[in-house]
């Protein structure tokens, strides 16, 4: 150890072996917990799932129940992903840019959904809206019923899967500053052309991460969905009830639960695996930020 | 640093400035209006998304009514009254105790664990290079993206009744704590990582060059200003394990001793009618601890931080 | 394109940014804002450029009022502290930019592009990306973009601050080339009063947010209007309370003058100083040529008479001519010094 000292430069080598042999139980350790606990189970389902045959899998998946599920997971993603993230990049540039009264009180409300457990989040949109809630007889004298309806669920997703944008790009529009937009400013650049072509091209990467998180809660959200859908089959069904309701039959349809699990599962893994290139690539650049 | 003899005066005609005119106001009157507007949509709709929901909540759970009178444009007279011995006897009967006092443990077990071998994992992702490691972080990420019920489904069929290497855990708090251990990681493991990323390792060789081995050098230099990003990692598993519902769901069982008290919820609410005040104490509880433990470990995370920078 | 500013003020809290300020920066000209860090001198620059408005005041830009005109609107062209590039886009697209806002044809955007990076000598960088170019570089570029709108007026905001010496003077005598060359109207802030002197036609000095004084370097060095200005352009030393030039003392023989003992001889290329103690204790120094040193050298610890240049005392040796005094700015070198017992 001291001769690394002595001569650091003329030792790379053997540092590197020291430091494995030190390394290697730690290594293992992690190795070891991260593929019992997570990689056997998901290995499992892909391998279960598929060894009831690619047949019944392709059956299953193709089935209307679990095909009417996708759909109907499909359309609120597409109203709740693009509103999150207009609302996300709007309050974003507030918080990272203005100072106003009240800011501590927005920045709180974003961290509502994430601190707080999917079950109660339905509760609470269930207590305010349905018919014995406050606003309740007074939506459904107008025809808005929460439970049971797809603009509930719509609600529910959009509630859970609120913050990610937000907090995705705020830390990236703290650390580049406003001094791009300034000399966009300067350059004659107005308020919309500013946002599009320098604010949000320089944040794309943090932007696209954001998105994406929002995707794949919007996709995967259980607890909120199942409290206010009421899990009526074929009407307001999205994917993770479908799975929830295969399991919860008598007799368990497994097939069902597992295909609509792994199906899911290729999702979400999609998205996670544009994730980590997008973490790369955020990282990259923000060692050229430096 | 001569420049070749480019025709500048001549080509620095000036084309035209940009088009609106508008010579009065630096705030044009329709950038005003459009952030103020803006701003009173994005008001709206945290309202209805988030804040009244929470209202709502709040108010059914410690029973509170208010009574208003006329809805003119007058002020609103209104009285309120709160029920706290309902709140109190919804959040003390013995269920309910049970299943709070379930969560909070396992919770606080599950955050623990997991701050110790995220720190584990951590220092393997940042320190060592080993075939296989982008694949290690790939995994670790999993729970992070999956939905929680494919998480549920999964542990179900691995450790519940009918487990291929004979591991039933169903209706077992184990069976929860593996469920919990399976989505907090990535919490435990993120939180640290990148604190850990950005430290240069020159205090830890000062260190060994006095003479401390690495275990000594672990505890008295890296552990020390890790701490800060390990007690937030702490809280942020901890809020997300006394939540979670999707992946415990399935192998929590029916109602039974292994209810936690997001599932406890959850039947109260299905019970429905008179209950629903019953799942919205609960909840009031469930929130209060929630935000005590974050405010917590905030607190005692800034002032270690504090302690560090000075 | 002059600019005229009219009893500015700009407060950020309680504190002031620049109060009640009213100069006029000739046309055509290289001016140079100068001054301790948190005078103001941004805030100033940023006012005439609109990025900041001010709470009272006008600001004339050639006789237009433009105190209410959105920056977009003043057709002025500004290079920032960190150059703020553009770091999605090429460093073609970024001089483009300014043009494209204005919607104009494709060919005169290329043409003009190729114009403004060959005049900063960039043309081998145009398809880079900011990430790839040095602080230097960045920096040619960000004027490149601001000049590519032909701007009726050029601000820089300590555009050199960022780059280590050898860039600084390097860029330093580019900008004078390129000012010599375009004549816009430029405002250069800056805290280094060397690069001020160097490089500007006329300086402003603020001081907490205060001008203090303006003209010409040579004008401010030889005639400056307060203390504080003495004392922030170019070498100032106190004698008797007072702030004096260490060029305009000199030495005569003991027994006539202030009496002073000699402490320390340093040798910085040709400047030679030589620093002193007074009677009452006082620590001043003296700045002289090698030339007027070797006509009466002295030691260390030796006694001394010390006055003013313009006194009529013959001083030690030969009378020295006052039009001889050096102005030329202390280059940095090495100093060779020897310390008193």
């Amino acid at each position: 150890m001291t001769a690394s000292v002595i001569a650091p430069v003329a030792e790379p080598v053997r540092n590197r072996e020291t430091n494995t042999r030190r390394r290697l139980p730690l290594r293992l350790l992690a190795i070891a917990y991260v593929s019992l606990l997570i990689g056997l189970p998901v290995a499992f389902l892909f391998g279960k799932a598929f060894g009831l045959g690619v047949g019944t899998f392709w059956h299953q998946i193709t089935e209307p129940g679990a095909l009417d599920a996708l759909e109907l997971s499909a359309k609120v993603a597409a109203i709740v992903v693009p509103v999150n993230t207009v609302v996300g990049i709007g309050a974003g540039l507030l918080l990272a840019r203005r100072r106003f009264p009240g800011k501590r009180l927005l920045d709180l409300t974003f961290d509502v959904p994430i601190a707080i457990s999917p079950i109660i989040i339905g509760l609470s949109l269930f207590l305010a809206y349905s018919k014995i809630g406050a606003f309740g007889p007074w939506l459904f004298k107008h025809g808005f019923m929460l439970v049971f309806s797809v603009p509930g669920i719509v609600l529910a997703t959009m509630a859970v899967s609120l913050p990610y944008v937000l907090r995705s790009i705020v830390p990236v529009l703290i650390e580049i500053g406003e001094t791009q937009e300034q000399a966009a400013r300067t350059l004659g650049a107005g308020m919309w052309r500013r946002l599009f072509t320098i604010t949000l091209p320089a944040i794309r990467w943090a932007l696209l991460y954001g998105i994406a998180l929002t995707l794949a809660r919007t996709l995967g959200e259980f607890g909120a969905v199942l409290i206010v859908s009421g899990n009526v089959t074929d009407k307001t069904q999205t994917l993770p009830i479908y799975i929830y309701d295969a399991w919860d039959q008598v007799p368990t349809n497994d097939a069902g639960a597992f295909s609509g699990a792994v199906l899911l599962a290729l999702i979400s893994i999609t998205v996670l695996v544009v994730l980590s290139i997008l973490r790369a690539r955020e990282r990259r650049l923000r060692v050229d930020i430096a | 640093m001569a420049g070749p003899a480019s025709d500048i005066p001549q080509a620095l005609k000036a084309p035209p400035a940009p088009r609106s005119r508008r010579r009065f106001g630096v705030r044009t009157l329709g950038g005003v209006l459009g952030v103020f507007g803006g701003s009173a949509l994005l008001m709206g709709y945290l309202s209805l998304i988030v804040l009244i929901p929470i209202a709502a909540v709040a108010a059914h759970g410690l029973g509170i009514t208010v009574h208003t009178h006329g809805w003119g444009l007058a002020f609103w007279h209104w009285t309120g009254t709160t029920d706290f011995s309902a709140f109190w006897a919804n959040v003390t009967n013995a269920t309910a105790r049970q299943a709070i006092w379930l969560s909070l443990w396992l919770s606080l077990a599950v955050a623990a664990v997991n701050a110790v071998l995220g720190v584990v994992i951590a220092l393997v992702l940042v320190r060592d290079t080993f075939p296989g490691k982008r694949l290690l972080e790939g995994v670790i990420d999993l729970p992070f993206a999956l939905p929680t019920i494919v998480a549920g489904v999964v542990i179900v069929y691995l450790y519940g009744q009918a487990s291929p290497v004979h591991i039933n855990l169903y209706e077992t708090w184990m069976g929860l704590f593996v469920a919990l251990l399976f989505v907090t990681l990535p919490f435990s493991v993120r939180a640290v990582q990148p604190v850990l990323e950005s430290f240069d390792g020159q205090a830890e060789d000062a260190s060994r060059s006095l003479g401390a081995g690495g275990i000594r050098t672990f505890m008295s230099i890296l552990l020390p200003s890790l701490l800060p990003a390990i007690l937030t990692g702490f809280g942020l598993a901890f809020a997300r394990a006394i939540g979670e519902f999707g992946s415990i769901s399935l192998i929590s069982g029916g109602l039974g001793r292994t209810t936690p008290a997001s599932a406890y919820i959850f039947n109260l609410f299905s019970d429905g009618g008179s209950y629903y005040s019953a799942a919205a104490a609960v909840s009031v509880a469930l929130l209060v601890i929630s935000l005590l433990l974050l405010a917590s470990t905030g607190v005692a995370s800034t002032r270690v931080q504090r302690r560090l920078s000075q | 394109m002059s600019i005229s500013l009219e009893k500015v003020t700009k407060r950020f809290g309680v504190t002031f940014g620049v109060e009640d300020v009213t100069t006029v920066i000739p046309s055509g000209a290289l001016t140079a804002i100068l001054g301790p860090s948190g005078a103001g001198k941004s805030t100033l620059l940023k006012l005439i450029g609109g990025l900041v408005t001010p709470d009272e005041g006008r600001i004339f830009i050639d006789d237009d009022d433009v105190t209410d005109v959105d920056p977009r609107h003043r057709n002025i062209g500004f290079c920032f502290q960190n150059y703020a590039p553009f770091r999605h886009m090429t460093v073609a697209k970024n001089v483009a930019y300014g043009l494209k806002v204005r919607h104009r044809p494709r060919a005169e955007i290329a043409a003009r592009v190729e114009e403004m990076l060959e005049l900063v000598r960039l043309s081998a960088l145009a398809n880079r990306y900011p990430a790839q170019l040095s602080g230097g570089e960045m920096q040619r570029m960000a004027l490149a973009r601001a000049l590519a709108i032909s701007p009726r007026v050029l601000l820089l905001d300590e555009p050199f601050g960022a780059l280590d010496a050898q860039v600084r003077a390097e860029l330093r005598t580019w900008i004078k080339e390129l000012h010599d060359r375009i004549h816009v109207t430029t405002v250069l802030v800056t805290h280094d009063q060397n690069e001020a002197m160097e490089v500007a036609d006329s300086l402003i000095v603020l001081n907490e947010g205060h001008v203090e004084q303006t003209g010409t370097p040579t004008d401010l060095y030889d005639h400056p209007a307060s203390e504080f200005v003495l004392q922030f352009l170019g070498p100032s030393t106190n004698v008797f309370g007072q702030a004096v030039r260490p060029h305009d003392l000199i030495i005569v023989t003991a027994g006539q003058g202030w009496p002073a003992t000699v402490t320390e001889i340093s040798t910085l290329g040709f400047e030679i100083r030589v620093a002193i103690v007074l009677e009452n204790g006082d620590a001043a120094w003296l700045q002289q040529s090698r030339a007027e040193f070797d006509t009466h050298p002295v030691t260390i610890g030796q006694a001394i008479g010390v006055q003013r240049r313009d006194a009529t005392v013959s001083p030690v040796g030969t009378r020295l001519d006052p039009a001889a005094r050096s102005t030329e700015a202390v280059p940095d070198d090495r100093a060779l010094t020897q310390r008193a017992p």
